[in-house]
């Protein structure tokens, strides 16, 4: 083991250093770099920041960034909430809602008409 | 939000971090080494991350004043229970993360009363057991994660009344069939992953009721079989099956989805593929199949308009039919080496075509119009082929061509009207072809390989060499070709008192680098035992 490398680590990290913070996490977790000043540091996340989403797969467990105008997602083509100005409808953050649907500006989503 | 520290807001327990927002508040004690839950936790709470502790057990009704908490996070604990009144009283609660604990069941009934809950995380724990009402008192659930669990069949009644769902992975479990109408209430359906389990087989109605299903991934499993099941998937646009164990993909494999963009089916021993299989699907822009040998003709993709990738590599194709590009507009890039294409047909209506990947086939000449008007080409790979003839206006219209690859054919000659935009040309393996090349012919030439060493004297090659190997004399080199001799002088055994440092590929990289045109690297490139005078 580098000697710089050590394994009483914090967190959910399996081996870390000073420097880099986790070098690499424990099962199933989630790796991460997180960008500190000019300094990015390893960190072992149980789910992915806010823009990313999380696939999960036998050997590793990926952070992937969501499309521009996602906050929050399931999978790239799958929205779950969208950035301000824009409407959530079946996944996808539309400028205007589809005819037949209204938009609802308190949970930024396209809604059936209530007649 | 207005950040503060602990002490400074009364409700924000010890070690954490809390900020304001308007009236409510959000309350981060992630990664504190907690073994439960703070106490005291204010009732305008509306985030409040408890994950990366060590919370090992919930009280009953520790949340039940926080009617304002919309998400509640208690990922990357140590829970393997949870009491059926752990949750009450959270009915603003929209997202539960439960993720990284050791469940071995669905807390089916600490779930009962969450009315606004609509995404749950219960991926990365020990699943096994889901009980037939785990999800009934979730009206509003849209995102279920489920992955990474020991899940061993489809927890098909639990499923039966999720009319909300939207996305679900069931991923990284050891699920090993699909019943029929497994998923037949989940018609708001959108995507659904499946890989990285066991699946063998799928029964024929597997993904009955299945109408919003956009995307299905059954990646990394054992499906023996092409899955029919996916016919009824009328709004079908990503699917995956790569690395099965599936053999062919039937005719009409995708008469019922006629809205697919991406098909992902590398890493399948696919021998067979029907004439008719990929037809009409005029939003798919990507096709790749390697080594299916039993395909013998190029299919037919009538209705397919939108392809713009088409890799059929390592099958037994010996015709391209004449209608090819009427079909295939959009078509940018084309790849089908290691067939047994003999001729080919004009591609002059692949207007688009950017790529042609036609290397180890059996072509014998180039046409006139093979490649005509096609004036977005940049790249053809022609090599391992029997080319013995190339019209003389084959590549006149190719304004764009920049990369030509003719490496191990049967040339004698080669045409250079329109290749004067060549950066790449790769003639080796063409021991006919001996004709002399002019730095004029290439302006803008980079990398070069050619039949012979002496057709790389047009690069400036040759002057400086020949003076070196016959005129051992200082008196007549300028300073740069002085401090050259010196260098190449090092690298003969014997010579002057420089002993022999660096072995024989040292050299030619050093002449290559020292001599040549700065910009061209032409190989092979003269030597001692290369000349620049072609000796025959």
């Amino acid at each position: 083991m580098h000697p710089n490398v050590s394994q009483g680590c914090q967190g959910g990290c399996a081996t870390c250093s000073d420097y880099n913070g986790c070098l690499s996490c424990k099962p199933r977790l989630f790796f991460v770099l997180e960008r500190i000043g000019m300094k990015q540091i390893g960190v072992c996340l149980s789910s992915c920041p806010s823009g990313y989403y999380g696939t999960r797969y036998p050997d590793i467990n990926k952070c992937t960034k969501c499309k521009a105008d996602c906050e929050t997602c399931f999978t790239r083509n799958f929205c779950t909430k969208c950035k301000s100005g824009f409407y959530l409808y079946s996944g996808k953050c539309l400028e205007n809602c589809p005819e037949g649907l209204e938009t609802n500006n308190h949970t930024m989503e396209c809604t059936s008409i209530v007649h | 939000a207005v950040s503060m520290e602990q002490g400074a807001v009364p409700s924000c327990p010890p070690q954490c971090h809390c900020e304001e927002d308007g009236i409510m508040l959000s309350v981060d004690c992630s990664e504190l080494g907690l073994s439960e839950v703070p106490a005291n936790l204010s009732p305008l709470t509306a985030y409040l991350d408890l994950s990366m502790n060590n919370i090992s057990e919930l009280q009953p009704n520790t949340f039940h004043h926080m009617r304002f908490l919309g998400e509640l996070r208690l990922s990357g604990n140590q829970l393997f229970r949870i009491p059926g009144e752990a949750f009450s009283g959270l009915y603003s609660l929209k997202i539960l993360m439960l993720q990284n604990n050791q469940l071995r069941r669905i807390p089916a009934e600490a779930l009962r009363d969450l009315p606004n809950l609509q995404s749950l995380r219960l991926d990365a724990n020990l699943i096994s057991l889901v009980p037939e009402k785990s999800f009934e008192g979730l009206p509003s659930l849209r995102h279920l994660w489920l992955d990474d669990n020991a899940l061993t069949e489809i927890p098909v009644q639990a499923l039966n009344n999720l009319p909300a769902l939207q996305a679900m992975t069931l991923a990284l479990n050891q699920i090993g069939h699909i019943p029929d109408y497994a998923f037949q209430n989940l018609s708001s359906l959108v995507v659904l992953h499946l890989h990285n389990n066991r699946i063998q087989s799928l029964g024929t109605n597997g993904f009955e009721g299945l109408h919003s299903l956009e995307t299905l991934d059954l990646n990394y499993n054992e499906l023996l079989e092409f899955p029919v099941a996916i016919r009824t998937l009328g709004r079908l646009q990503e699917l995956g099956f790569h690395n099965n164990n599936i053999k062919a993909i039937p005719e009409k494999a995708f008469v019922g989805n006629p809205l697919l963009q991406t098909i992902h089916f590398y890493g399948n021993p696919i021998q067979f593929v029907g004439q008719s299989t990929f037809q009409f699907l005029p939003k798919l822009h990507t096709l790749s199949l390697n080594g299916a040998t039993d395909i013998r003709e190029f299919p037919d993709l009538k209705g397919t308009t939108s392809l713009e990738i088409l890799t059929l590599t390592r099958a037994g194709i010996h015709l391209l039919p004449r209608g090819m590009c009427q079909q295939l507009p959009s078509l940018r890039v084309l790849e089908l080496s290691h067939n047994q294409i003999e001729e080919l047909p004009s591609f002059h209506r692949c207007q688009r075509l950017e790529e042609i990947g036609l290397q180890h086939n059996r072509v014998r000449e180039i046409r006139a119009d093979t490649f005509g008007q096609l004036m977005a080409l940049r790249s053809i790979d022609l090599s391992w082929n029997c080319i013995h003839f190339i019209h003389p206006e084959a590549f006149v219209t190719l304004h764009s061509l920049t990369k030509l690859d003719l490496t191990d054919n049967r040339l004698v000659t080669l045409p250079l009207d329109g290749l004067g935009g060549l950066t790449h040309l790769k003639l080796q393996g063409n021991p006919a072809l001996s004709e002399p090349f002019t730095k004029e012919s290439f302006p803008k030439m980079r990398v070069l390989e050619v039949p012979y060493a002496y057709q790389c004297c047009a690069y400036g090659a040759c002057s400086n060499f020949f003076k070196l190997s016959n005129q051992w004399e200082a008196e007549d080199m300028n300073p740069e070709d002085e401090d050259l001799h010196k260098r190449t002088v090092g690298f003969f055994p014997g010579h002057a008192d420089n002993h022999y440092d660096l072995d024989i590929d040292d050299f030619q990289l050093e002449l290559e680098e020292s001599k040549l045109h700065p910009t061209v690297q032409c190989t092979p490139s003269p030597g001692p035992f290369k000349p620049c005078d072609h000796l025959f």
